[in-house]
């Protein structure tokens, strides 16, 4: 039972009620749930650079997992906002210029389609170099046989990681269902894995999902999907096989052009490489990133949050000790207008801005919390706050953060956070 | 994932699957078919970053935290605003206990916005403070505070005595 300032005969009435009626509920078999959660899991891993997938499907019944699967269909066009602002690039350790020019998302379809056999496309969608996330090209291909959804995505990755490990390592056919998978080693050094598998693990709907993956020694990381129906989920199959053979998945996958589109991505991280992603939202990489690019001069950063991740931090010092900054970037957060902004201030486009000053929430002696929180019109809040301490957990290190109201206020309402900025 | 650690997440998965769907099945009020799901993809999503989920002081805590942000964002995706549902939850795969009472209760989470809903599930099934709460939904205490107060209020409307009816010593 929760802490109560005075007890409530309802409330607890209804705690017991509570419990006694969650634990009337029963699954039938724990382990099938968890089992079926690691060929989720698996899947994901799989289908990690993301991008590829988007638009084809309604990922993972009822859309639950699309806010790791279509970051552009469920953030809209703003979500690329956070890292390709000015101020990201102007930041110390941000993104590098392309060194080799930039692809086009019309380059990258031009370049999947000279790879292909003879025949037509349709349903084109691709993403170039200039974004966040990895570029990818995907369309539905019709050799004259039958429809078939096609998407190809390249992306960077530690070559000796456990991610590319895991990417280019046959799966257990217990986890993800196939009739053959192969992974080799290629004579440039390059791991190949090459499945024939199904879209759907319990095989309820026979539509199959052909995939290759590559990763060179260098960290390219290319992957590419292929279905016999033109799209992956909820389309009746077109075809019996998908129309590419593993033979000519492997030549798309291998052909030199990956190559050149991963060397000019910027050099930054991505979620996408790290296998962890944000649960909702942009990447929290991202987001400290540019949260960087809008410090001020005097602080040095000495410690960030990684490129996954539910929140990003920085940790600056002004030469007084480490202070924490977190941030959050929330899109559709209209609704708690009422709860956090009732007695804020409004400017003249509309934002609700709101500063504190509040203990810290966590377990550290003598800190103290400085929060400036906002709330764009169109639903956009941003909330930052700087802490008198470099971790929360632990005690106060100064007397305040590093960073004043005016400034944490300052960067909150930065257009850097919105679209098109 | 290596051997140890694809291991380290079964046995995990299976020892927490029980509690994680009974928090899903009051989360969804009473839509087991759903909570199924959301367990299956918060499990997906502990798989995926395992080696940060097992690294976690609790790991079971932050099961649950995943599970209750999946179950939002699904609801913000499903549906651009809160809205409570009228919707009578199917009930399958639940037995034992006072089936009056369930019925009656999920009837009634049912009809909260689902964000209050994640905190009443929060705080008094799974018996977070106000501030876990808060970290949890991301929101502020005071947030929370308002939403228990909002939603034991609307519980007290929708059940009144039927709660004391149904009520055990």
């Amino acid at each position: 039972m929760p802490e109560n300032q005075y007890t409530d005969p309802f409330e607890d009435r209804f705690a017991a009620a509570l419990r006694d009626t969650g634990h009337s509920f029963r699954t039938d078999d724990p382990a099938a749930l968890a089992g079926r959660g690691e060929v989720r899991g698996r899947r994901k891993q799989l289908l990690r650079r993301t991008a590829v997938l988007g638009g084809m499907t309604g990922v993972a019944l009822v859309g639950v997992g699309a806010t790791l699967l279509l970051p552009a269909d469920v953030h809209g066009p703003r979500r690329t906002s956070a890292a390709a602002g000015p101020a990201a690039t102007a930041s110390p350790s941000a993104a590098s210029p392309s060194p080799a020019g930039t692809f086009t998302g019309d380059d990258m379809l031009r370049s999947l389609k000279e790879l292909l056999p003879q025949g037509t496309f349709s349903e084109e969608q691709a993403q170039g170099t200039g974004s966040t996330t990895p570029p990818y090209a995907r369309l539905v291909f019709d050799d004259g046989e039958g429809a078939a959804a096609l998407g190809l995505s390249v992306d960077r990755t530690d070559p000796g990681g456990e991610q590319a490990g895991q990417w280019t390592t046959c799966p257990d056919k217990a986890v993800v269902a196939h009739d053959d998978c192969t992974s080799a080693t290629q004579p440039d050094g390059s791991r190949l894995m090459l499945l024939r598998g199904y879209e759907y693990p319990d095989r309820r709907v026979d539509t199959r999902w052909w995939n290759a993956e590559l990763v060179t020694p260098d960290g390219v990381h290319v992957t590419l999907s292929e279905w016999n129906a033109p799209a992956q989920k909820d389309a009746p199959v077109s075809r019996p096989q998908p129309p590419l053979s593993v033979e000519q998945l492997k030549e798309v996958v291998t052909a030199d052009v990956w190559r050149r589109v991963a060397a000019a991505m910027p050099r930054s991280p991505k979620p996408s490489v790290t296998g962890e992603a944000p649960l909702e939202g942009r990447p929290s990489g991202a987001i400290a990133k540019t949260l960087m690019g809008l410090l001020p001069e005097n602080l040095k950063v000495t410690g960030r949050s990684g490129p996954g991740g539910d929140y990003a931090y920085l940790v600056v010092d002004d030469g007084k000790g480490g202070s924490l900054v977190q941030i959050n970037v929330q899109p559709g957060m209209s609704d708690v207008a009422g709860d956090l902004f009732r007695d804020a201030e409004k400017l003249a486009d509309g934002t609700l801005v709101t500063t504190r000053k509040s203990p810290g929430e966590k377990a550290g002696k003598d800190v103290v919390m400085w929060t400036a929180d906002t709330l764009r019109p169109d639903g956009l809040r941003v909330v930052v706050s700087a802490f008198n301490t470099p971790a929360q957990n632990e005690d106060a290190t100064r007397d305040a953060p590093a960073l004043t109201l005016a400034q944490l206020r300052e960067i909150a309402l930065s257009t850097v956070w919105d679209a098109g900025a | 994932m290596r051997q140890q650690r694809r291991a380290d997440y079964t046995e995990f998965a299976s020892a927490r699957a029980g509690h994680l769907y009974r928090s899903a099945c009051l989360l969804t009020a009473g839509d087991t078919h759903l909570a199924e799901d959301l367990v299956q993809e918060t499990f997906g999503r502990l798989y995926v970053r395992w080696g940060r989920v097992s690294r976690a002081e609790n790991p079971a805590a932050y099961a649950q935290t995943v599970l209750t942000r999946t179950f939002l964002a699904h609801r913000r995706l499903r549906s651009s605003r809160e809205r409570a549902t009228d919707t009578f939850p199917d009930l399958p795969g639940a037995d034992g206990g006072d089936a009056p009472l369930r019925l009656t209760l999920m009837a009634a989470l049912a009809r909260l916005p689902v964000k209050d809903r994640a905190v009443v599930v929060l705080r008094y099934w799974e018996d977070r403070s106000v501030e876990q709460t808060a970290d949890v939904l991301n929101v502020s205490s005071a947030a929370v505070r308002t939403r228990c107060v909002r939603a034991l209020g609307r519980l007290r409307e929708l059940l009144g005595e039927d709660l004391h009816e149904f009520s055990r010593p």
